[in-house]
């Protein structure tokens, strides 16, 4: 049941795991340690095979990151409790909450599937399979695979400032345009006044610009000296001369080719450019 | 026929009505049954499936000769809701496969419906055209165009009657408003607006407006490393056009009054019942997760669904459920292997009867389950090809847990994970239920006496 984009093979190591859950399940006499490793490790696989796909499941991320960040306090809190059992010939950088009374855990996970293989010390209980398959992960390993997995959830979105579109005609909105809407956070300090539309979002109907590859649109322009954090161009009257000329390029909206809406702001802002250009050179 | 609608459990008795879909047991992806819904009257039923078609079945006109025949369904559109699409901008393939459909009450001559994929909604008009022009003078019969030059007489084209045909076309489509995956839409009582939800926000659209639609949800952090909710199902109240509940993914509700703000970041009530110490597990919070929510028809209460639990909330008292079902408890047991397979992801929905008096949601092994929330009593039934017979009575199933499995009992190993019945929809006003089990859809009455 993986996503699209990668093809289940049956291995030894899903075999492992799935008399290893079953095991989980039947046997009451597996010690909770034990336990939590396993599911831990279950956990950590998904994150890392969802990493893979080209779009994770957000629902089922988060379900699992949240699933590790319980594992991951409950064993923080056991470590402050007592002494952590670190095996030698764990690399130094690593610590390896064993946090069982067993002692040694060896690796047979298959590479391209675990995190990171770390050989324990060589009392190893060989003769118990479960034991011989749990892989060892750090607190650091389970944080940032929590991260990882989340930052890559957050996409790109196509979001432009709806004072520029706006349509005029018929096509008016019928819901009050100034009731109360909530800027986000992480973008107060980029909005012009003129932006108050935070949470409105304006759908691009034009649809005949899909197919096209934008990027090509746009190979010609040389977009660096757009890279500004506003996203809406305030009107300022031009600065005084002694500045140099690219400070009021900066602050124009980043020119990126994410959408066709991006492409009238900077079509309006070449005209602005020139405008202003005409200002400053004083021809 | 309102007779025994409403009855008590031990009174109905459900007969299999019909099967649609093939009996291959290849089950081709694209015809996997993605969502069902009766339309208001109960005249239609839709289906959605993988591959983005939408099937709409009619019931038949109930005849004196053949009483035993109450109104079979039969096919009555078929249409291309949605094709498979790629996002070049962030090279993702968008499926088309149709997570939800949602009738419009109906107004005219005409039926309308919403159906939804990933990102797109759609409004489509369902039309019957029985007539059609003849006798044009510029054209002949076949369409051509005639000669000017030739033609001497005038005359008024006249409607005469043709067979019977029903069209399909889509009238508004709803795109670009949803970053994540639309898992809900509702159409509201004042049938100008309806909502799309997605894994963190919630738009509200008109009708008539297909390039804009109102955010009336975010819960999008600023941090997306933050991120530890996502929002599972959304609907409108079936009677205030300004309240809404939504679902989370950590067993949560939250009921919202969209008079009170633009954006209802900051809800009106929150449902959520505490967690019971002795059920803990790993799995206690990905078992919580909603995977349904519905209002009574009524208005007075909710019904949410997740993994092994149906609960009925009254909107007056969020702090626990005031009746809580058990679905399938048995599978408590064998979370861990669940997990590993990715059934606990599985999303089931859940539904009322007309009355409010029975619910019902589906489980795995093609069996699903109906509680009668007056009586206590709760029945297990299976939609399989064997207990197809023309008005066979279906046998109330039962899954044995340990110890000794009588005869006709089914131990909870041999169940099969892969027959999973998520979607089942329920007549609004007579006892017919359409299950969905992976390509086929069955249709089951009450028996008549």
């Amino acid at each position: 049941m993986l996503g699209r984009g990668l093809k289940r093979k049956l291995s030894d190591y899903e075999e492992n795991m799935a008399g290893l859950s079953s095991a989980f399940d039947s046997s009451r006499s597996l010690p909770y340690p034990l336990k939590r490793q396993l599911v831990l490790n279950m956990c950590l696989t998904k994150l890392q095979t969802y990493k893979m796909l080209v779009e994770p499941n957000l629902h089922r991320s988060v379900l699992i990151a949240n699933t590790v960040r319980q594992i991951q306090e409950e064993m923080r809190q056991e470590s402050n409790q007592q002494p952590v059992n670190i095996c030698p010939g764990i690399a130094p950088a690593s610590h390896s909450y064993a946090g069982m009374e067993s002692p040694g855990i060896s690796l047979q996970l298959p590479s391209g599937v675990g995190q990171q293989e770390s050989h324990c010390c060589d009392v190893r209980s060989v003769e118990d399979p479960i034991e011989n398959s749990l892989l060892i992960v750090s607190d650091d390993d389970m944080s940032s695979a929590i991260s990882s997995i989340l930052k890559d959830l957050d996409f790109v979105e196509d979001i432009s400032p709806p004072t520029c579109l706006v349509p005029a005609g018929d096509d008016q909105p019928k819901f009050p345009e100034n009731t109360g809407l909530k800027l986000e956070d992480d973008r107060q300090d980029l909005k012009g006044a003129e932006c108050v539309f935070g949470s409105f979002e304006i759908s691009n109907s034009t649809s005949y610009l899909k197919d096209l590859a934008i990027d090509d649109i746009f190979e010609d322009i040389d977009t660096s000296m757009y890279d500004s954090d506003f996203c809406c161009p305030p009107l300022m009257p031009p600065r005084s001369p002694s500045l140099a000329t690219e400070e009021p390029l900066k602050t124009f909206p980043s020119c990126n080719s994410s959408s066709a809406n991006n492409i009238q702001i900077c079509r309006t802002d070449l005209s602005e450019l020139d405008h202003i250009m005409e200002i400053l050179v004083g021809s | 026929f309102l007779a025994g609608f409403g009855s008590l459990m031990q009174d109905v008795l459900w007969c299999f009505s019909q099967v649609k879909g093939t009996i291959d047991t290849g089950v081709t992806e694209s015809d996997i049954i993605s969502t069902v819904e009766f339309n208001h009257t109960g005249e239609l039923l839709a289906t959605g499936d993988k591959g983005g078609r939408v099937v709409i079945f009619q019931r038949e006109q109930e005849s004196k000769n053949q009483p035993h025949r109450r109104g079979e369904y039969n096919v009555y559109s078929t249409f291309q809701s949605h094709e498979p699409e790629f996002d070049y901008l962030k090279s993702l393939e968008i499926e088309e496969k149709i997570n939800k459909i949602r009738w419009l009450p109906q107004q005219n001559a005409a039926y309308f419906l919403l159906s939804t994929n990933d990102k797109t909604v759609k409004l489509w008009k369902v039309s019957e055209r029985d007539k059609r022009p003849e006798g044009y003078n510029l054209k002949d019969e076949d369409g051509r165009l005639r000669d000017p030059s030739m033609i001497t007489v005038l005359r008024v084209p006249v409607l005469r009657p043709m067979d019977l045909m029903v069209e399909a076309t889509p009238r508004r489509v709803f795109a670009n408003a949803h970053t994540y995956h639309i898992n809900s839409i509702s159409v509201n009582s004042d049938y100008e607006t309806y909502m799309s939800a997605d894994d963190l926000r919630i738009n509200l659209w008109n009708f008539e407006i297909t390039n804009q639609s109102f955010n009336i949800v975010d819960i999008k952090p600023a941090n997306m490393e933050e991120l530890t909710e996502v929002i599972t199902a959304a609907e409108f109240h079936p009677h205030h056009c300004n309240t809404f509940v939504y679902s989370s993914s950590k067993g949560t509700i939250r009921l919202c009054d969209m008079r009170a703000a633009a954006l209802c970041d900051r809800h009106a009530k929150f449902f959520e019942e505490p967690e019971d110490p002795s059920n803990r597990s790993f799995f206690s919070e990905i078992i919580s997760s909603i995977s349904d929510v519905k209002f009574s028809h009524s208005g007075r209460y909710i019904m949410t669904r997740d993994y092994l639990t149906v609960k009925v909330w009254d909107l007056n008292m969020e702090n626990r459920p005031i009746e809580t079902y058990q679905v399938h408890d048995y599978l408590r047991s064998k979370l861990c292997s669940l997990y590993e397979n990715d059934c606990i992801f599985d999303k089931f929905e859940c539904v009322w009867n007309g009355s409010d008096s029975v619910i019902m949601t589906g489980s795995y092994n093609n069996f699903f389950r109906m509680f009668d929330r007056n009586t206590k009593r709760d029945v297990t039934l299976e939609a399989s090809r064997e207990n197809s017979k023309p008005r066979a009575i279906l046998k109330p199933r039962k899954v044995c847990v340990g110890g000794k499995r009588r005869k006709d009992e089914i131990s909870v190993d041999s169940l099969d994970f892969s027959k999973k019945i998520l979607h089942t929809a329920w007549h609004p006003s007579e006892n017919i239920i359409a299950v969905a089990a992976t390509n086929n859809l069955y249709i089951f009455q009450d028996k008549i006496n």
